[in-house]
């Protein structure tokens, strides 16, 4: 759990050509979904909150904002994730979706709140991006974690 | 559907609803405090000293690839290489012996007005970091920290010119919010007359825009704009970009003007911070600030004394 979520922080922060930057999903928020709908208990809101720290630590915005943002959809997903279990990919997808413009909500209220707004429209693409991949992502996870 | 295979299925997990009040709060405290207070900043740096690993184990693949293409490439370009850059050695030192009579006859004169804003006294060079820290914002982090004696609101420059400034210091690194960032502005000047004004980000690394500035200005595209060193920050008379358009729109009171940056903003791996003079050390430094340069004694062409260095604008109008 704790490996996937340093690959996550790595893919995080991994170099791209700025044409595809605005694409990347949010790779971290991704795999602590999918251990909040996996096994809660493992991780729990407590890894949302450090992986959120994380990345606020490494975006050098305000401390506390992608914290606030990861757990609180976290705790979404946890709430939902007897149902996301049994759903079928699309519906798992369009969730993932939902919760990750959640996501990108709060971001965008905290960074309008403490005043330095960022108003690119390329922002709301990674959720679209990210419930695209989340089949893979999630197959992957099952199939490591399987081991 | 994706293969989920644990066996926790019990129905409630106890107590989600608190533990995720009481995290949210702990979070929406720490946006508090760290936007309020300047508490964190201990805490922010340690925390910063744990990330550095990561950023440096994501980094080095991409810098030890080119290392190594840079390590097997042919002894022929290795060459040319060597033949190309003593090419621009060559060139750069007869430019430098102008600058150098150029400098020390600025600072005569600047000694003789009492001047001091905006002189350059020292340089340190960082290596940008291969890391995207952010897709929204224009920001590099850089090699060289608190530990060097980096500091916020630090300019930095670039081989081509005015690169950014440090807009937060770590440990070891330290992030630079570039002159395109959109949350950006720099005090400017046109070099060809001296019109004073303000280049903001566009949030685009290909461009600046001055947006102060009034249909009737007189700016043309070609005009180099130089750094003003007004507000202190940044030191004076370092290219920031040339205009590449300006738009004038009769009903409109203020001109639409684009400027093409003149630092590599996208392409450089290395900068310099910048140290600039205090009045005390200028003062003191004044007599004799030609020393290190006995190559170019003696004034230059007195023509070239009003004006800065040269300039690709266009004549006025």
């Amino acid at each position: 759990m704790a490996l996937s979520a340093l690959g996550a922080l790595a893919l995080a922060v991994m170099p791209l050509p700025t044409a595809v930057d605005a694409f990347r999903p949010d790779f971290l928020v991704l795999v602590v979904f999918y251990w909040s709908i996996e096994s809660p208990r493992a991780g729990g809101l407590a890894l949302a909150f450090a992986a959120g720290l994380a990345l606020d630590v490494i975006r050098g915005v305000v401390l506390g904002e992608h914290a606030l943002a990861v757990t609180l959809m976290a705790a979404w997903a946890t709430h939902l994730r007897l149902r996301l279990r049994v759903f079928s990919v699309l519906s798992q997808s369009l969730t993932i979706f939902a919760l990750l413009t959640g996501y990108q909500f709060v971001l965008f209220w905290v960074d309008g709140a403490t005043g330095n707004p960022v108003t690119t429209f390329s922002r709301w693409l990674a959720p679209i991006i990210g419930a695209l991949i989340w089949p893979l992502l999630a197959g992957a996870l099952s199939r490591l974690h399987d081991r | 559907m994706v293969a989920f295979r644990s066996t926790d299925t019990s129905g409630r997990t106890t107590g989600l609803l608190l533990r995720c009040i009481l995290y949210s709060l702990l979070a929406l405290g720490l946006i508090i405090v760290d936007k309020r207070y300047d508490h964190l900043g201990k805490i922010r740096r340690f925390l910063s000293v744990v990330a550095y690993p990561v950023q440096v184990a994501v980094a080095s693949p991409f810098e030890g690839w080119d290392w190594f293409r840079e390590s097997v490439s042919s002894r022929e370009t290795l060459r040319a290489d060597k033949a190309k850059l003593e090419a621009e050695l060559r060139l750069a030192n007869f430019r430098l012996q102008r600058y150098e009579a150029l400098e020390a006859e600025t600072q005569r004169l600047r000694a003789l007005r009492e001047n001091t804003a905006g002189v350059a006294n020292r340089f340190i060079v960082g290596n940008i970091m291969d890391l995207d820290i952010d897709a929204f914002r224009e920001r590099v982090l850089v090699d060289k920290g608190a530990r060097d004696g980096v500091f916020v609101g630090q300019a930095v420059l670039d081989a081509g010119g005015v690169f950014g400034q440090v807009s937060r210091v770590e440990e070891l690194t330290s992030e630079v919010i570039l002159v395109s960032d959109a949350a950006h502005a720099i005090p400017v000047q046109i070099n060809r007359n001296g019109l004073r004004t303000i280049a903001v980000g566009t949030g685009d690394m290909t461009r600046l825009k001055l947006p102060y500035l009034s249909t009737s200005a007189d700016v043309v595209a070609g005009d180099l704009l130089v750094t003003s060193g007004l507000g202190g920050g940044f030191p004076a008379g370092y290219p920031v970009g040339t205009i590449a358009e300006v738009k004038r729109d009769p009903a409109q009171s203020l001109a639409e003007v684009e400027v093409r940056p003149a630092a590599a903003l996208d392409r450089s791996r290395e900068v310099m911070f910048v140290w600039l003079k205090t009045a005390e050390a200028q003062s003191t430094a004044a007599p004799g600030p030609s020393a290190a340069s006995p190559s170019a004694p003696g004034p230059a062409a007195p023509s070239t004394s009003a004006s800065p260095p040269q300039h690709p604008g266009t004549p006025k109008k």
